[in-house]
């Protein structure tokens, strides 16, 4: 048993090291698991399970709704809906104090209602809403920190992938997931509406108040939003209602975001060859570490790692709580040097098996269990707290990739002054963290009353 | 302990499969061997890959020993597939299981090609689970998207005028709460571990528990790594996989395809059975699958007909003893 | 979604949106122009079967409601996706999509990095072959065994046609990537 935790460290180092030096994430999983699993068991093996394991991971069903919810998105910002969204939410707060700041978190929201990535939300709503921050004069640090911070939502209201990808490890229902998801997103955006509240309040000359935008335009505005609505309500609402599962649900959503785009003669062919393009490096990318990651799995199953660490943890004393606390905070360390999704590719298979023993094994129910709730359950609250704790990586320095998106629209804001602006978010967020930690309700009401 | 192997299947650790049949047969096997044996078990495709991948990795020697079903590769044992027709199969996975053990040599064999079938077995039957719809003659089925794991199952529901789903067993649960299948053809023994009481109302079955159809599995080691194991070692695999063996795995499936019934009528599901007449309906509607398997197997240059002969009549002889 | 860095040899710019197509369509003269011209061609290919795949589960949401789901509708998602996603790889390595992590390389000069960017693309140059080779192997297995779907009975080997293609791209797009840093670092900065 302390053998196979030393060979799991031993690799671990070497694959923290080749990510260090820049290897891609992918592949540097596709080589520590390859070579491991071909020292530990022999190459003939790794050659054999090689004929069919990528065929077998990329057609996984629940994986196909991946590239379609990446395709919508893209399909989505080049429709304009990303321009719509601002202009009525800033119809609706643009007059209050920091009121453009609170529009362009509710837009972030709406937009990730549609879109399936924090980073996506963040550059299309940053082109969209950093021009008229600016143009109101809002200081650089809570124009770029609003909208690196308002990035964050397009993973947190679903649909999200990296939700999807977390279901497929942990086997637990997406639709489940997406569901348990809702509550906690609206209670972010309301924190980070109450942040900026609190925000332009302290700093006073940070955020002005824009002129009351006249009936006309605010009407025009207003219904604007409908074809957001529609297709939320429709690709989302469906899933929550039953009416399909996700994959023909994204595919709804991307026909609907489409034919918006369409009919409003946004997109053109140019732009469904760009938005395919998008689709095809981010789904690429992401395609590549679910291979990698399996191949890592391999390893570490062949080496015993994932039953050895449970059974290292599950006697170490420490209270379910601390253990669930530790996990959570080595996320948030992590995701200061390391992207959401390779992290739950990475260490949620470790983890899960962890909380599970605790919990009292696969089929636990509530009484008796660690955390006073069933499996079923735990599944779906650590997978929303993990969500949570994995995109503060976004926003927290040194590699902050939202930061480094909105700091690449903005060239006249100093990366510090961004860095700056989201800490406060960074702070709402840890408060939202214990609310979540604290009333499991708050995730596992929503799920419950629709099943 | 002089030999290892790693046992690989795609259900979890606590389900029936592994606990009251791999882990006792392991156990027997390295009893058997006076201790020179052991048998990891690695559930849930802990070992990598997905479930439709496992007999390549047995052939290629990935993992040593599976557990399978059968209709997961469709197309690779087309002669086994016998046992899995409606009418065909009853309702008795011990006749069924020891007609798959006589059958073995003579007709079934060759298409293990590269594997050493240590046992096969069927489970006790696929019958039908709903959502929300009672199900009483096959026009109640019309117009449905049902689940099914098998290409012949797939038949069954095209002939019962529903719309066949394939898909593996685990991703069932989501499947059916929300619609994306209105029921499926499953036995009973997967409504606990899959908690299918939950995402259905009504279970229905033939009179006298007949089914419609059901699925085959096997447990086979790669077939270089038997081939260089010594007498000894062989006869130990052997001497815990006889017939009666076989026998016992079928009464292990009844068993817990009761204890699966058992969990859904105490949830409060309606546990249908169909009198003989409504039966009889659903087998005058099958019929037609048997006869459209015989053409297609025999297209491949199998005896299609004499199969599902020879299937009938082993069922007959042991279900009297 | 996962944030990547993509990068282009020689720029020093800690990381750039993914969101914004960052390839170069222009492609340039002579066969490794002809070969960028492929690699994304072959990723809107890829890219089309995706869009095929969304239709065809429109047809099926509207032909439940209507009368019935397009029969098969799981198992050609499974399969199409897959083909997509393997057309994808080319044009990730090409563009440089692949996440990488910046952090400890963020000061390292251009030519460092183009030499760390050089050895991941060997890496990925190595991978694309092995695979290219064991899958070949794989689709003759599944030719031979007869594997299909179990529905619309269709062959599992003939989807390893377009993925064997991919993997191909593959090298040649690590081969090119690798030809950008090395110019990178025999000091003869690439141009795009
Ligand atoms: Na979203
Ligand atoms: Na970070």
């Amino acid at each position: 048993m302390t053998e196979a935790i030393s060979l799991g460290v031993g690799s671990l180092v070497v694959l923290v090291a080749l990510i260090a030096l820049r290897m891609p994430i992918a592949y540097a999983m596709i080589l520590v698991g390859g070579v491991g699993i071909a020292i530990v068991n022999g190459p003939s093996l790794l050659m054999n399970q090689l004929k069919t394991l990528a065929y077998g991971q990329f057609s996984i069903y629940d994986l196909s709704v991946v590239p379609m919810f990446v395709l919508m998105g893209a399909l989505a910002a080049k429709a304009g809906l990303s321009q719509a969204l601002f202009r009525a939410a800033n119809s609706w707060l643009g007059r209050l104090r920091g009121g453009t700041a609170m529009a362009a978190i509710a837009a972030c929201a709406g937009f990730g209602a549609v879109c399936g990535s924090s980073l996506a939300t963040a550059s299309t709503m940053g082109r969209v809403a950093l021009p008229e921050l600016q143009r109101y004069n809002y200081s650089g640090a809570l124009a770029t920190g609003t909208l690196a911070a308002g990035g964050v939502l397009g993973i947190l209201i679903p649909p999200s992938v990296v939700l999807i990808i977390y279901a497929i490890i942990v086997e637990a229902n997406i639709v489940t997931m997406f569901m348990a998801a809702f509550i906690p997103g609206i209670l972010a955006v309301i924190l980070f509406l109450l942040t900026i509240a609190i925000y332009v309040t302290v700093v006073p000359d940070s955020g002005p108040a824009g002129g009351a935008s006249d009936r006309r335009e605010f009407v025009r505005a207003t219904l604007g939003v409908i074809p957001v609505l529609i297709i939320f309500g429709l690709v989302i609402g469906g899933i929550y209602a039953g009416l399909f599962n996700p994959t023909p649900a994204a595919a709804v959503g991307v026909t609907l975001v489409w034919l918006y785009g369409a009919l409003q003669r946004k997109i053109s062919l140019g732009d469904m060859k760009d938005a395919l393009k998008e689709t095809a490096g981010t789904s690429g990318m992401i395609y590549l570490i679910l291979l990698g990651a399996e191949l890592l799995k391999i390893f570490m199953s062949r080496i015993n790692l994932p039953q050895a660490t449970a059974e290292w943890i599950s006697t170490s004393g420490l209270t379910p709580m601390t253990v669930m606390v530790l996990l959570l905070v080595a996320l948030i360390l992590l995701g200061c040097l390391m992207d959401s999704l390779s992290m739950i590719l990475l260490v949620i298979p470790f983890f899960w098996p962890v909380l599970m023993e605790i919990n009292g094994g696969i089929y636990q129910g509530a009484d008796g269990a660690g955390y006073g709730m069933s499996t079923e359950d735990l599944k779906i609250w650590f997978g929303i707290l993990a969500l949570i704790v994995v995109e503060l990586g976004l926003i927290t320095p040194p590699v902050g990739m939202n930061v480094f998106v909105i700091s690449a629209l903005a060239k006249n804001v100093p990366m510090i002054e961004t860095f700056k602006g989201v800490m406060p978010f960074f702070f709402a967020e840890i408060i939202r963290v214990v609310i979540i930690l604290l009333f499991p309700a708050l995730t596992l009401w929503l799920p419950q009353i629709l099943r | 302990q002089e030999y290892t192997f790693k046992l690989h299947h795609l259900l979890g650790a606590k389900a029936p499969a592994q606990t009251q049949m791999l882990e006792p047969w392991a156990k027997q096997v390295e009893e058997n061997s006076g201790g020179k044996v052991k048998i990891e078990i690695y559930p849930a495709m802990s070992l990598g890959g997905r479930p439709p991948e496992l007999v390549g990795q047995a052939r290629d020697g990935v993992v040593d020993l599976i557990w399978t079903v059968n209709g997961y590769t469709p197309g690779l044992f087309p002669r086994t597939e016998v046992m899995e027709l409606p009418f065909v199969y009853v309702n008795d996975p011990v006749a069924a299981n020891l007609a798959l053990y006589d059958m073995f040599e003579d007709d079934l064999k060759e298409e293990y090609k590269g594997l050493e079938v240590m046992f096969l077995h069927v489970h006790a039957g696929q019958a039908i689970h709903m959502r929300d719809k009672e199900v009483r003659k096959p026009e109640d089925l019309e117009g449905m998207k049902m689940r099914i794991p098998t290409r012949t199952g797939a038949w069954i529901i095209e002939a019962l005028g529903a719309a066949p789903a394939a898909m593996p067993v685990p991703e069932l649960p989501q499947a059916l709460s929300k619609g994306v299948v209105d029921g499926a053809f499953i036995p009973w023994e997967i409504i606990p571990p899959l908690k299918i009481q939950d995402q259905t109302q009504y279970q229905v079955e033939g009179a006298d528990m007949a089914r419609f159809g059901t699925t085959t599995f096997q447990v086979s080691m790669n077939k270089d790594r038997w081939d260089s194991l010594p007498d000894d070692i062989k006869k130990a695999f052997k001497d815990a996989s006889g017939p009666d063996w076989w026998a016992e795995v079928g009464e292990i499936w009844r068993a817990s395809d009761d204890a699966g019934i058992k969990i859904a009528v105490d949830a409060g599901n309606e546990h249908i059975v169909l009198t003989e007449e409504e039966t009889d309906a659903f087998r005058e509607k099958l019929e037609p699958v048997v006869d459209r398997w015989v053409e297609e197997v025999t297209a491949q240059g199998i005896d299609g007909a004499g199969l599902v002969e020879k299937a009938r009549t082993l069922i007959d002889q042991h279900s009297q003893n | 979604m996962a944030p990547a860095s993509s990068r282009r040899p020689g720029h020093s710019s800690t990381s750039t949106a993914r969101t914004s197509v960052t390839a170069d369509e222009k492609g340039g003269a002579g066969p490794i122009g002809a070969a960028r011209k492929i690699i994304h061609g072959w990723a809107l290919l890829g890219g089309c079967v995706l869009l095929a795949v969304v239709a065809m589960n429109m047809i099926s949401v509207i032909g439940g409601v209507v009368w019935k789901p397009f029969p098969g509708d799981f198992e050609m998602t499974e399969v199409g996706v897959a083909i997509a996603a393997f057309s994808f790889l080319p044009y990730c390595q090409l563009t440089y999509s692949n996440v990488t992590a910046d952090i400890f390389t963020s000061r390292a000069s251009p030519r460092t990095i183009a030499f760390l960017t050089a050895i991941a693309s060997i890496v990925a140059l190595l991978f694309s072959l092995l695979l290219c080779w064991r899958m070949f192997d794989g689709m003759l297995d599944q030719k031979e065994y007869g594997y299909t779907t179990a529905i619309l009975q269709f062959p599992h080997w003939m989807a390893f046609i377009p993925f064997l293609i991919s993997l191909a791209l593959l090298a040649i797009a690590a081969l090119i990537t690798f030809g950008e840093n090395a110019a990178v670092l025999i000091g003869n900065k690439s141009d795009d």
